[in-house]
């Protein structure tokens, strides 16, 4: 195999880990909005509650997340398939840093957003949906790419609940050929020509948006 | 099939028994990662042309997954004659993989510092190597204190990713406990609890350290 065969073999798994992607986001940007949203507007124990929850999606490691649910669920008579798993694992954990974003970008608002929609006498949902969270998800825009590029390198673990997505693959081609230096650097090829078209990306939304940096410390 | 927690609980030990080499892989990790990324980023600042291979360096690590990484280097290192422990592979692997966030770090913490704290320095007559160990490098040092430890954390979390490359750490003697018993359930669960401990107590630690160095009074 040259390295450009070995290079197509591995996008084979495309499918896959663009398919887990996808899903993950599913339930990444629902669990981002709505929990970041209920932080921020909660007091006391109900936001103790969605801290928690919250806490638990972002603060354990992703990985061990996987074989957790995808061991533990059947033990509890929950039969679901690999890819369903994985994709809810990887995305309410980067839904749980997506909600953070969320919280932080609401937070930083000016006040007199708020104040001044509350004078004009819009009702407290209509001046979350919108006056404060379009100012707070355009502020935080980069902050969500970056996290978009988490979750795609982020389903390489799949490979280890035995779905076939890029990482898989190349793993494949290396039992039946030995070529380590072609395999793996394909591999490492194969994410960065999907996930740096995704930086640049995120890089021209962040200078469009007024040179405001995301928030680099959270991934 | 149900869950034992008797059985669990015989597990801890032997989970626990390791968790000496998460540390230790996370703390190795983060100081590789953390010269590397501070090297990178000396770099970056040393003209043009360097400035460009840097970003672009920086751009291909953050654009790659860890698992990549890990395979890449313990595949392709024993290739090219160089046979390390796993443990060594592993520790390198999270100290690129960590040095493209950590670059970004160390950036932000050296133009976070004023103008003219240079400038004050060079009047006085520090020379250059004196303006950059005297008076950037420890206001540096505050600066990146706490995103350093939240990557630490980071890092700490990505730990479990070496039990794909048979490093011997907490997932890795869960999987083998599993193994050996046919129980994935309770061994699994115990390692997730752990690791989630670990990194609630340790950003505990580094949320602490934050309102040290930026108090209301150093602000």
């Amino acid at each position: 195999m040259t390295t450009v065969e070995i290079f197509v073999g591995i996008f084979e798994g495309f499918r896959v880990t663009a398919t887990v992607t996808a899903l993950g986001l599913l339930y990444a940007v629902p669990f981002a909005l709505v929990f970041g949203v209920a932080q921020y507007l909660t007091k006391g124990m109900a936001r103790l509650a969605i801290t928690a929850v919250i806490e638990f999606w972002r603060s354990s490691a992703v990985i061990i997340l996987l074989f957790v649910f995808y061991y533990v669920l059947p033990v509890i008579d929950i039969q679901l398939p690999a890819i369903t798993v994985a994709a809810m694992v990887l995305g309410l954990n980067a839904g749980g840093y997506g909600s953070q974003a969320v919280r932080a970008g609401l937070q930083s608002l000016d006040r007199g957003q708020f104040e001044a929609a509350a004078a004009l006498g819009l009702p407290r949902r209509h001046i979350l949906a919108l006056i404060e969270l379009p100012q707070a998800l355009t502020r935080m825009a980069p902050t969500f790419i970056n996290q978009l590029i988490q979750l795609i390198k982020g389903t390489a673990l799949v490979s280890l609940v035995t779905l076939t997505d890029m990482t898989f693959r190349a793993k494949e081609i290396a039992e039946s050929e030995y070529n380590p230096v072609g395999v793996y650097t394909s591999l490492l090829l194969a994410y960065f020509v999907i996930c740096y078209p995704v930086t640049v990306f995120g890089r021209w939304v962040e200078q469009r948006i007024g040179g405001r940096k995301g928030l680099t410390n959270e991934f | 099939m149900n869950f034992d927690f008797a059985f669990a609980a015989t597990t801890l030990p032997t989970i626990l028994g390791v968790i000496g080499t998460t540390i230790s892989v996370a703390l190795l990790s983060c100081a590789g990662a953390s010269i590397l990324g501070f090297s990178f980023e000396i770099a970056r600042r040393a003209g043009s042309l360097p400035a460009y291979l840097m970003r672009f360096t920086i751009d291909f690590i953050r654009s790659t997954p860890v698992l990549a990484w890990l395979y890449f280097l313990y595949f392709v290192l024993p290739h090219w004659g160089f046979t390390l422990p796993a443990l060594v592979v592993g520790i390198l692997g999270l100290s690129i993989y960590f040095s493209g966030y950590l670059a970004e770090v160390f950036k932000a913490g050296i133009d976070a510092i004023p103008k003219g704290q240079a400038e004050a320095a060079k009047a006085l007559g520090l020379n250059r190597i004196d303006v950059v160990s005297f008076v950037l490098a420890p206001q540096m040092l505050r600066n990146v204190a706490a995103p350093v430890g939240n990557h630490f954390v980071s890092i700490l979390k990505a730990t479990p990713y070496l039990a794909a490359i048979a490093v011997p750490e907490m997932l890795g003697s869960a999987l083998d406990i599993a193994s050996n018993t046919y129980r994935y359930a309770e061994p699994l669960t115990v390692v997730g609890i752990v690791f989630l401990v670990l990194a609630l107590t340790i950003a505990q630690g580094v949320r602490l350290l934050e309102r040290k160095l930026h108090g209301p009074t150093n602000r």
